[in-house]
């Protein structure tokens, strides 16, 4: 989920990005066309939905960085026979760790954002 | 290509996303204040310095690949049969080649092009 919401950010972004150039039709960079989608994003609507990709993106990055890991059996736990209560056994510390440390990671990335956008600091 | 290879590129361009954004998200709101980061002026210096132009290319190159891809590991996921393989296979291939070629023709653009008047 988080990836689709990112790719769909990612797409948006491409074409917001275009304008700076005139979008879709133009030929060069252009202020008048980099105002007019200014005008349309820059607001605080627009930086919400930024806060929120800033969310999802770190979140995303370290569960990935996580992913990563776990597919080279780095932060998987030794196989062992399957007990009651059935916890999974692969979900070893580690993995615990950076599930957590994502969302701590992508609370703070979001309140960075907002600080940024909406109080000017950087 | 082999599916495991599909999976090592994912794996590749994740780590290089990682790194490339972090640098771009950067750029945004710790180098520059976001106001200044968004001005024309400055990203018009950005893309014209040759280092930066590169690196926004292969930003876009990496995290295009990366999200197609994952969409397609996705939709693999839901279903398997040849001809749905071969049609998500091709879909990505396509939609990969389409938003590169896109955001490839910004950066052109704003390397190359001539700067119209405000």
């Amino acid at each position: 989920m988080t990836g689709l919401a990112t790719l769909a950010y990612v797409l948006g972004h491409l074409g917001d990005t275009s304008f700076f150039v005139g979008g879709p039709t133009g030929t060069g960079p252009s202020h008048s066309a980099w105002s007019f989608i200014g005008g349309i994003f820059e607001n605080s609507f627009g930086h919400l939905i930024l806060i929120l990709v800033v969310l999802v993106l770190f979140f995303h990055g370290v569960n990935g960085i996580r992913l990563v890991l776990a597919e080279f059996g780095l932060i998987l736990r030794k196989p062992s026979a399957i007990e009651y209560p059935y916890k999974p056994r692969s979900l070893g510390l580690g993995q615990k760790a950076m599930i957590y440390a994502g969302i701590a990671i992508a609370l703070a990335a979001a309140v960075w954002a907002f600080l940024v956008l909406f109080e000017g600091m950087g | 290509m082999k599916e495991s290879r599909l999976m090592l590129i994912q794996y590749a361009t994740a780590v290089a996303a990682v790194v490339l954004v972090a640098v771009h998200l950067i750029m945004q709101g710790v180098i520059y204040p976001y106001a200044t980061a968004i001005s024309f002026d400055n990203i018009l210096s950005i893309y014209r310095n040759g280092f930066y132009a590169i690196f926004l290319e292969a930003l876009l190159v990496v995290v295009l690949v990366h999200g197609f891809n994952g969409v397609r590991i996705i939709l693999q996921e839901i279903r398997q049969s040849k001809p749905w393989t071969q049609l998500v296979d091709a879909g990505t291939v396509v939609a990969i080649i389409i938003t590169v070629a896109y955001g490839t023709r910004t950066v052109i653009l704003a390397v190359f092009g001539v700067v119209s008047p405000a």
